[in-house]
This record gives C-alpha cells, structure tokens and sequence, in this order.
C-alpha cells in the first residue's frame, strides 16, 4: 500500500481522531456506549454509513452542482442511514432497540458530512473510501476503548460475559452518561500524553 | 528547633539540583516547608508583605473546621449508641467488636459516644489521607513541583462528608478520583474548576448511590430491628418522600422548638460532620474574622435559599409537601451550613469578585432550594449547586470584570 | 464552474429519485421481518412472565412462535364490564396507540395511582392455557416511575390472586437504581405473593400487593423488597399494581374471571 493511502487510513486513529482531536460525534459516544456489544453495532454501522457516502459523493464529485451540494450530500448520507436502521431493525432487533434513535441520528454525526464536503468532494472513490474507513475505525476506537470501560467498571461484564465475580460492586457512574465523557477525556488525555503535539498553544 | 533545622539542613544537598534524590526533592521541600517558615521570598517587581502564605490559610481552615471534626466523631457514635439502644441491632464489622469489647451501648456516656464515633470516623479520615496524599506526591514528582497544602482542607472536608458506614476502598476511590481528575488535569492546586472534596464525593455519590444516599448508611447500627416506623434516613429523605405524598413535616415545627434545635445542634443522622449547624457557625466565625472564607458568599448563600424558599412557599403545592418547607428549616437540615461556610466558599473555586461572590453565592443558594424541593430524585442538593455554580464562577467574574473596565473607560475616557 | 438551473433541478431530482429507490426498497423488502421481530419480542416478554422461557436462554424464533401458539391465547376484554370483548380482533391491537386515541379511550380518574393520563376502554390480555386448563392470566400494566412511564406485563394465577410474575418491556428509570426492575433476582422474589387482601368472609377484597422502602419482612405475603436507592421507582409499581387491580384496572375482569370458575 503507497504511503498516501497508508496515511489517510492510519492518520485518523490517533494523529487526527475525529472524536478525541476534532470533537465530533460525542453525542452518540456517549449514549450508546453503556455496553461493548452496542458500541460494536454502532461503530460497524457508522463505519458502513461514513465509507458508502464518501463512494457515493466523490463518484458525483463532478457532477454535483456547487449551490446544492450541501443538500445532495445530506440526502444521500439521510438514506444510507434510513437503510443502515431498517437492517438492524430487520437483522438484530434486540440491539437496535438499544441503540434506538441513536442510529438514526447518525445522520446528524458531523463527522460523516464533515469527510464528504472536506475530503471526498475533492478526491477519487479509491481515496475517498479509505479516508471513509479511516475516520469511522477513528470513531470505533473512542467507541469500543469507552464501550469496554463502561461495561466493566458498570456491570462487570465484558461482551455480555460476566468477568468480575460477585465480589465486583458495579460503578453506577460509568452506566450514566457523564461517565462515558470521564472516559473520552481520559482517551484524550492518553492521546495527547502520547503524542504531545496534539495539545494547543496556551 | 535547632537541632531540626540542622537535620533538614544537612538532607538539603541530597535533594539539590544534581544531588542523588533530585526527583524527591518535592517530598524534601514539603516536610521542611511545613515544619519551618519557607526561606524562599518573592523574586519579582510586584510582591505583597503580608505573613499569610498558603500553608498558614489552609491551616487556619483547619481550625475553623475542628468543631465539625469533634461533632462528627460525637454524633456517630451517639446516632449508633441511641439507636442499638432503642432496639437496632450493631453492625457486624471490626468497629463493633471493638467496641463491644471496651464500652456498652449507652448513648448518655460521652466517652462511649465519642470512642463509638471515633472508630468509624478515624478510619475514613486516615483512609483519605494516606491515598489521597500519596495521590498528591505522585503527580507532584511526575509533574517535578513541589508538594503544597491544598490537600490538607481537602482531606478534612472530605471526610466530613460521608456516611458513617461508608467502606473503606470507596473512600480510596473516591479521593483518588477528586485528586486526578477534579484537581490535577487541571494542573493542579488553585487551577481546579470544581471544589475537590466535592468532586470525590459526587463521584460516590453516582457510583455507589446505595452506599451514600437512601436510608441505610447514615447510622452505624441495623436498625431493621428497631421499632416498626424508625427510619435511618436523614431528616431531609424523610421529609422528601413524605412530601411526594403530599403533607408536609416541616412547617408544623416552629424555629426554636424542640425538633428545630436538635437538628440545629447536629444531632440527627447524617453525613458525619455536616450535621451540627452550630458547629459550621463557629467555622463561619472563625473564617469571617480572619477574612479567609468570604462573608459574600455566605450571605449570598442565605439570602437565596432564604428568597427561594418563600417564593415556593407562596407558589404552595398540593401534591409536593416540600414546598411548604420554611426557610429557618433549610438552613438547619442536610448539608446546607456545611456547604455553606466551607465549600461555597472555597477561594479557588468560587468568584473572585466581591459582586461576583454576592451573585454566585445567591444563585447557590436558589439551586439548593430547588433540588430539595423539586427534583424527586434527590432529597439534598448543596452538593449539586455548588459544583454547578463553580462551573459558572469564572463566567460571573468575567461579568463584572468586563463592566468594571467599561465603567473605568468611560469615567476617564477611552 | 456554473450550472444552468436546468441542470441543476434534474440532477436534484435524479439524485432524490435514485435515494427514493433505495430506500422505499429497503423499507418495503424488510418490513414483513420487522413486524415479525416486534411481534416476537412482545411474545418472548410473554412467554417468560408466562412461565414457558428462561429469560436467560436463547431461544428461537420458531420457538417462540410455536410455544406462544400453544399456550397463549390472546383476548380483548372490556375493562369497565370486564366481559371478553370479540369486535375487535387481537392480532395488530396495539394497547398504547388504543390508550392514547381519545376515541377508543376515556380520562383517567384525576391523581389515580398509576400516573395514568388516558384509560382504554379495552385491553389486551393473555391467558396461559396448561392441561386444557387456565394456567395463569397475564395482563398489561402501566405506571408511573421516577423520569417516564414503566410498561409491562403482571402474571397471575387463576385464583386471581397468587402473583406469578412481573416483567418490564419498556422504562427510563436510572440504570443501577430504578433499572433494577428489569434484575432477574428481583423479578424473582415476586412469583408466590399475594395480590389481595382477604376479607372478613375469606374472599378477595383490596388491591394489598405492594413493594417495601427496604427489605421485606420475614413471611410477608404482600411486600416485595424495595429497590435499593429508588424509593419512588419502588413507590411507582406499588401505585401501579394498586391502579390496574383495582375497580379503574382489571378489577372488573379479575371478578368475571372468579364467577367463571
């Protein structure tokens, strides 16, 4: 794989999360991340959503008129999240019971029509796809690193298996949403202990 | 004195830049620092003379706080003493076989009240000390600064803050997490947004509700076989489901009367220093005289609560008994004076400004009011407002310190 | 680059035209396996108030299917007579939507017990058959918890008295706290309670079932443990369970029901 696409996978993991740097898609972070099993629907459905609008949009890319482009994106990246809902709702209702409006609501994650206007408006369905696949793997590990903390310290379970035993009393914080923001701010924290350059100029 | 100041002296090149335990060298400046007046001045062009230094302030605080401390102690053990002897049952731990080992149950004996009190508060409040100081020390080597107090009123008022029957590991917790993240993410003593102690209580509180909140934990005794109708639930949980009932307790007793004083001296179940109403005053008292903690905030406090309570007392309910809660009664209940004269008035955490104080201190006082009275949720809600208010300190400062600079530009002319 | 406006209007409408496809396709091609997985989630509560699953199992679709043919019946009853009701077919009768459409609903008493804004005027019950026998009635509730409504369903005996179960579908109580109604060990400590006081003459008089603040005391027939740290959760299913027993709920049918044995 040429380093050009390389970057535009890797990069959004941890140089430029979409989550953890560019504070986009907190909202759904946060809801749906009491249990590791939602998290994984919700980051593979995101992942799906954000890889097929960047197709989408940049096969169009010379096609879209600049005045509507806004709204054509949203249209698109709107019924690929309708699909995505009547799949989960078809295929694991359980879990898109739980997931509930959040799926949905994958419409309005900032990250999907942030990669579409800034990067899949300007480059080819090749790059674009992989920049698509980047920035939801970007988003699935914030998810699935405080999906796996909340599930623990919550309930002692990891995937639904319970691990800590009976002696474990549960952390009633970490299944209340603040506690999933306590855990993005630690990732953050990790992040930008890491790769220090990250932190911004006082 | 001599002798220790040589001792120390001799320690010093040990911990100098270049000597062998340089990265210790923290540890080395606390203990000398405490021990000693600091011989290091202000270097640069601006200083003020004055005698106080963080240390003396936190230390004044401590004093003010010792009342508390002494009540906490007393009435625990009075509260497990008066309730075994009306019928609970002690709890099965260490605490009660020592005790039972050396004293009765008998709630009229000081002394079995106080050792009573003492074997659930010592533990708490050595717990907080050893982690949550040795939390400090951590980052203060990783981060190379030196070690300061801001830690010594925070382990007092922490404690202060808990149910008798709170287990031990969750005070470990719960300091650790008010240290890291209330205080040291934002690096550090004097930089933190939330009231520490706060921070670590509000962490148990929504971690382990069962522990800290409901009717359990407020008394060291079982009181399942105590007589039918005795609840160990502080007075205020009492009131507030009594009140989604619709009556009301509260309005029936008049300030000065029997049920009023008791609860104004403190000796009613509750988080173990937070009970005694005059024992905070002291602390007022102390802090107001010394101009340590602000006398705005705590009259802003008053007045809001005082405001608030009257106006729902005028908006009246029938399905909400709260409402009908007089004003002298808030003061006395829950942790309202506590909060009040040591948490609200916490100088990094509240406003910074005189107005600001005044304004911050009314609006905490409005949001106890509320939570007590509306929120079905949660019978006690200082600890909320302050934490909510001290998210809103800096944005009040910025107000009047922007109408300050405005004023002075006109007056002078820009 | 500039568009004509003629360019711009077809090439709105292809897209729309083209996402229109897709999604009416999707919606249409999977409805029928969506409608079939909220009937089986709804039976699957069924089934495990009923007494027929674990709730811990896994259990197949076409189990559920075949056992809830077997052993359930369905039935829309008239609350006020408490007689059956056979107008109205119980196959798609959605309880909240009758409850809420002010045609097929009254008021609701003023401050009733169960928080209830809107009464149906009929409701949708099952019984769980054994043996050719009437095994256990299983009746839809609803109340009023600490921050919405609780749903779900209440499992009694044929003597309209002994407690078989409780089961929880939908709520938004605090997660730990409240939200320990959905905890298996509490839903256990219900089968084998009594719902009605008795009365002097030995039959069934008031709605006496009720869930402590605590623990219950040893040899309470009517008192569940409390939730700790969710007084009023707890208090919400107490008014619940006293609201749809009584003379306003299922007061009328549980009567019919004794008449008829």
């Amino acid at each position: 794989m040429a380093s050009k696409q390389k970057e535009a996978l890797i990069d959004p993991l941890f140089n430029d999360n979409p989550i953890s740097l560019q504070v986009l898609g907190i909202c759904s972070a946060l809801a749906v991340t009491t249990k590791l099993e939602t998290s994984v629907v919700m980051s593979a459905a995101v992942i799906a959503v954000l890889t097929l609008s960047n197709l989408a949009i940049s096969l169009m890319r010379n096609l879209i008129p600049a005045s509507i482009r806004i709204i054509v994106q949203l249209t698109v990246i709107a019924s690929l999240v309708i699909i995505t809902d009547q799949v989960l709702k078809a295929f694991m209702y359980e879990i898109s019971k739980q997931l509930s409006v959040f799926v949905g609501l994958i419409i309005t994650n900032c990250i999907i029509m942030g990669r579409a206007e800034a990067y899949a408006m300007q480059n080819g369905p090749g790059m674009s796809i992989i920049d698509g696949l980047g920035n939801g793997l970007g988003y699935s590990i914030v998810l699935l690193f405080v999906g796996f903390f909340r599930e623990l310290f919550g309930s002692g379970k990891i995937y639904g298996v319970t691990v800590l035993g009976d002696w474990y009393q549960p952390n009633g914080l970490m299944v209340l949403a603040p506690g999933a923001f306590f855990l993005i701010g630690i990732f953050i924290w990790m992040n930008r202990v890491w790769k220090p350059d990250q932190i911004e100029a006082e | 004195m001599k002798f220790l100041r040589k001792v120390l002296d001799k320690q010093a090149p040990l911990f100098d830049k270049g000597g062998p335990l340089e990265a210790f060298y923290p540890f080395y400046e606390a203990n000398d620092t405490l021990l000693f007046t600091p011989g290091e001045v202000t270097k640069g062009d601006v200083h003020v003379r004055d005698a106080l230094d963080l240390k003396r302030m936190m230390i004044t605080v401590v004093i003010a706080l010792l009342p508390c401390v002494a009540m906490a102690v007393y009435n625990t053990g009075y509260q497990a003493n008066y309730w075994i002897s009306q019928g609970a049952t002690p709890l099965h731990n260490w605490q009660e076989a020592i005790y039972a080992s050396v004293f009765a149950y008998d709630p009229t004996s000081i002394g079995a009240n106080i050792f009573h009190g003492f074997l659930y508060f010592f533990p708490v409040f050595l717990m907080t000390f050893l982690i949550g100081g040795h939390v400090e020390v951590a980052f203060a080597l990783a981060r190379k600064h030196e070690i300061n107090e801001g830690f010594l009123v925070t382990g007092f008022l922490f404690p202060l803050t808990l149910p008798p029957t709170i287990p031990l590991w969750q005070v470990a917790m719960g300091i650790t997490f008010g240290v890291i993240i209330g205080k040291e993410v934002f690096g550090g003593t004097g930089m933190n947004v939330l009231n520490v102690a706060l921070t670590a209580r509000a962490f148990l509180f929504f971690a382990y509700p069962a522990d800290i909140s409901g009717d359990a934990p407020w008394i060291a005794a079982d009181l399942s076989t105590a007589a039918d109708g005795a609840s160990g639930a502080t007075w205020l949980a009492q009131a507030a489901s009594v009140g989604q009932a619709g009556s009301d307790v509260f309005a029936t007793h008049t300030m000065g009367g029997e049920q009023w004083m008791q609860s104004f001296l403190g000796f009613i179940p509750g988080s173990m220093g937070e009970t005694s109403t005059l024992a905070c005053l002291f602390g007022a008292f102390v802090l107001i005289a010394t101009q340590i903690g602000s006398w705005r905030t705590m009259f802003g406090v008053v007045v809001g609560t005082t405001i608030m309570s009257l106006a729902l007392n005028g908006i009246g309910s029938e399905t909400n008994g709260m409402f009908n809660m007089p004003y002298y009664w808030h003061f006395v209940v829950g942790s309202f004076a506590f909060g009040t004269v040591f948490m609200a008035t916490d100088p990094v955490t509240s406003a910074f400004t005189d107005k600001g104080k005044l304004v911050y201190g009314l609006f905490i006082g409005i949001m106890i009011v509320l939570v007590r009275v509306v929120n079905p949720a949660y019978p006690e809600g200082v600890m909320l407002a302050i934490l909510f208010m001290n998210m809103f300190a800096p944005f009040i400062d910025h107000f009047y310190i922007q109408a300050n600079i405005k004023r002075r530009l006109a007056r002078h002319g820009a | 680059m500039e568009r004509s406006s003629g360019y711009i209007i077809t090439f709105a409408a292809v897209v729309c035209l083209v996402c229109g496809v897709f999604v009416s396709g999707a919606a249409v091609s999977l409805k029928d396996r969506q409608d079939q997985n909220a009937v089986l989630d709804k039976q699957k509560k069924v089934l495990i108030v009923g007494g027929l699953i674990d709730p811990n199992s896994e259990t197949s679709p076409e189990e559920i299917e075949r056992l809830f043919k077997t052993n359930i019946t369905a039935k829309i009853i008239d609350l006020k007579t408490g007689q059956i009701y056979d107008k109205i077919s119980s196959d798609g009768f959605e309880q909240e939507k009758y409850t809420k459409d002010p045609t097929t609903s009254i008021e609701a008493p003023a401050r009733n017990a169960a928080g209830a804004k809107r009464l149906p005027k009929h409701a949708l019950i099952y019984e769980r058959q054994k043996n050719g026998k009437l095994d256990r009635l299983i009746l839809p509730v609803n109340g009023k918890g600490l921050w919405g409504p609780l749903y779900g369903y209440f499992a009694l005996a044929s003597d309209t008295n002994t407690v078989k179960g409780i089961i929880f579908y939908k709520h938004q109580e605090t997660p730990g706290l409240g939200g320990e109604i959905e905890n298996p060990n509490w839903m256990s400590l219900w089968p084998g309670k009594k719902a009605f006081a008795m009365t002097k003459d030995g039959g069934l008089g008031k709605p006496k079932i009720e869930v402590n603040k605590g623990p219950s005391k040893d040899g309470d027939e009517y008192g569940i443990d409390g939730l700790s740290g969710a007084t009023i959760t707890s208090r919400g299913v107490t008014g619940m369970l006293q609201f749809w027993l009584g003379d306003n709920g299922f007061g009328p049918y549980l009567a019919q029901v004794r008449k008829g044995q």
